[in-house]
């Protein structure tokens, strides 16, 4: 079993990890990291969404040794030790977390369109959130959240913006079955 | 850490106010990755609720990732279970071999229906089983579980286990339920197993008397909630023999009464431990698995976790029933409704539920927010060889508002009234009885819809 290297909010870790091994259970079961769920364990409900490389992936769908050499972001390392991200403050202050089960693979997916569209229109955000499934609050608090932090993060938001910036999709060795979106 | 905190709680307090725009108690531990302070609700704080802005105290954990639900848990040395469903809708269970289970490496304990001892639970009729012991009633029963010391070996064991069915016949529409000749899902019982009727006034005089009577048919399908979270426990005993069971339950302390019912242990000596709970919208409300992880807890000396495959939250959980609705309503020329007669029949699927509370709403709620004085509500809840009905957001009151509000439409329709103008010359007024008698207060139905109407432009002209 080659260990994997992999770097996890910022932090190398190398990890012997039985092949089968989603990116997933690596990280809620070796590293203990527990904010992303598994909610449907097929890639349809997004609860499991961390970001590889900048990108948004069900970690549910992607194996361990796919993330090898990446860096990957979980909900826990989004926030500093002093102060929330704008987006979880969004989230917050917006009422866009009910049971909140959802809430950690929506806001990282709503992190991946901000990095890469600072301005998004609601439409934009509504096919960035595509695909993390809410039952609770609706989806309507959760765009009005990241139009309040994409105006946190860069000042702006334009509806009107000509620009329909598409989300890139994560590259993955043997074709993609990482589940990116 | 330690160098951060004030000496006393009364400092601490003090502290965590100072500056802060909204009074909230502090925190009495920080996460440890995060000293960003949590929020905590507000107790014993009369506040002007109505028009305020409200933050909700477990937002900030949900939004750090740090709120622990059932499945972000672990207890040291605790296995998983798998149950193995059925798969088959009615049948009698003849065999059930488990040793080529037993035998794997990593399994830890199997356990099947008749090791329960009290196997039947349910809110209000104890006629499901934990584990179907000697008939399968619908596929998504469970007949067997492992706990094993990985997921993966528990979900293999659980294909190594071999039942034997006799498959019997099978009803699936509530209608054939319904006859007499029809396979019965709890023999000796019929498969009606609850019934209501109410009644007021002469319902058919004055059908027979109004100027139109509308008829029609509406049916609902069934409806699965699909928390996000799937159901969840973990069981786990104590040196004393006292169990405690964490759990995704909404309704813990009838929980703990079921489990300590189906396990025959006095109920002091159960503990149930709810959390924050993924989703719940009635599909947690009674127990499913917890009595089956205790047992496999207490065969194996160990604590005992078990999570839902998505699967399983579909047919091995409850759903919302199925509703066939017939409406016969007699209605004057000017729009004002004279008799509604409304019967009911409930797809409840193999076991009750919460189908008697379901099948009440529903009865009471039937003929809608509307002055009626002569109604007939009658309603049946029938077994069928389904996955089970039972509680789902409103018991029942949504299926009946889509059938008498479609209604409504359709009599505005034929009587060229404005659909506004026909629900408030009907509606509900202050002091207006319903129909079981209860005289209601605080009526605001025709205000609502005014308001409704002028918010969205109802009475402006439409291009």
């Amino acid at each position: 079993m080659t260990p994997l290297r992999i770097t996890v909010n910022g932090r190398e870790h190398v990890l012997p990890a039985p092949p089968e091994t989603t990116l997933l259970a690596l990280l809620r079961e070796h590293l203990g990291l527990t904010g992303a769920k598994l909610g449907c364990d097929v890639g349809d409900c997004g609860a499991c969404t961390v970001l590889v490389d900048g990108l948004a992936v069900n970690a549910c769908l992607m194996l361990a040794a796919q993330a090898d050499g990446r860096s990957v972001l979980t909900i826990e390392g989004l926030a500093t030790p002093d102060a929330l991200h704008p987006i979880q403050q969004a989230f917050e202050r917006h009422a866009a977390l009910q049971c909140g089960f959802c809430g950690p693979g929506v806001i990282l997916s709503a992190k991946a369109l901000l990095d890469a569209n600072p301005a998004p229109t609601a439409a934009e955000i509504r096919e960035a959130l595509a695909g993390n499934l809410c039952r609770c609050t609706g989806y309507a608090k959760m765009i009005t959240a990241v139009h309040a932090a994409a105006q946190a993060l860069h000042g702006a938001t334009d509806e009107r913006s000509p620009r329909a910036t598409p989300v890139p999709r994560l590259p993955l060795p043997g074709g993609g079955t990482g589940g990116p979106r | 850490m330690s160098d951060r905190r004030p000496v006393t709680e009364q400092e601490a307090l003090r502290e965590s106010l100072r500056g802060l725009e909204t009074a909230r108690l502090p925190a009495t531990v920080p996460p440890a990755q995060f000293p960003i302070e949590t929020l905590v609700p507000e107790v014993r704080q009369q506040t002007p609720a109505v028009g305020q802005r409200a933050t909700r105290p477990d937002a900030r954990l949900h939004g750090l990732g740090q709120t622990k639900y059932i499945d972000d848990l672990a207890l040291p040395g605790m296995l998983h279970a798998r149950i193995k469903r059925a798969g088959i809708a009615a049948a009698r269970i003849a065999r059930i071999d488990t040793r080529a289970a037993e035998a794997m490496p990593g399994v830890m304990a199997v356990l099947t229906g008749r090791e329960i001892p009290a196997n039947s639970f349910g809110p209000s009729l104890q006629d499901q089983p934990v584990l179907a012991d000697e008939r399968v009633r619908h596929a998504g029963d469970g007949v067997a579980a492992v706990a094993a010391v990985t997921e993966e070996i528990a979900a293999q064991a659980v294909e190594r286990i071999v039942v034997e069915y006799e498959p019997l016949p099978a009803v699936f529409d509530p209608f054939e339920a319904m006859r007499e000749d029809a396979p019965r899902v709890h023999p000796p019982a019929g498969n009606v197993y609850a019934h209501k009727i109410i009644r007021k006034g002469d319902v058919e005089r004055a059908l027979a008397e109004a100027d139109r009577v509308f008829e029609g048919r509406w049916t609902t399908q069934m409806v699965e909630h699909v928390p996000i979270e799937p159901h969840a426990a973990i069981a786990a005993w104590d040196a004393n023999g006292r169990l405690t069971v964490y759990s995704t339950l909404g309704r813990i302390t009838l929980g703990r009464a079921d489990i300590a019912r189906t396990l025959a242990l006095p109920v002091n000596r159960v503990q149930v431990v709810g959390t924050i709970v993924g989703g719940n919208f009635g599909g947690k409300n009674e127990i499913s698995q917890e009595p089956v992880l205790a047992l496999l807890a207490k065969k194996a000396g160990r604590p005992v976790k078990g999570v839902f495959t998505r699967g399983e939250e579909f047919y091995a959980s409850t759903t919302r029933h199925p509703f066939f609705m017939d409406y016969s309503t007699g209605v004057g020329r000017d729009g004002r409704i004279r008799a509604r007669k409304v019967r009911l029949v409930l797809d409840g699927g193999a076991y009750c539920s919460w189908s008697e509370t379901t099948l009440g709403k529903a009865c009471i709620l039937a003929t809608g927010p509307y002055k009626i004085e002569h109604v007939q509500v009658e309603a049946f809840a029938v077994y069928t060889n389904k996955t089970v009905a039972g509680a789902m957001r409103g018991f029942g009151a949504p299926q009946v508002c889509f059938a008498y509000e479609s209604q409504m439409d359709e009599i505005a329709a034929a009587l060229a009234i404005d659909p506004l103008e026909i629900r408030l010359a009907n509606a509900f007024d202050e002091g207006a009885a319903s129909p079981t008698g209860q005289t209601l207060e605080s009526v605001v139905v025709k205000a609502s819809l005014e308001q409704a109407a002028a918010r969205f432009g109802w009475r402006e002209p439409r291009s």
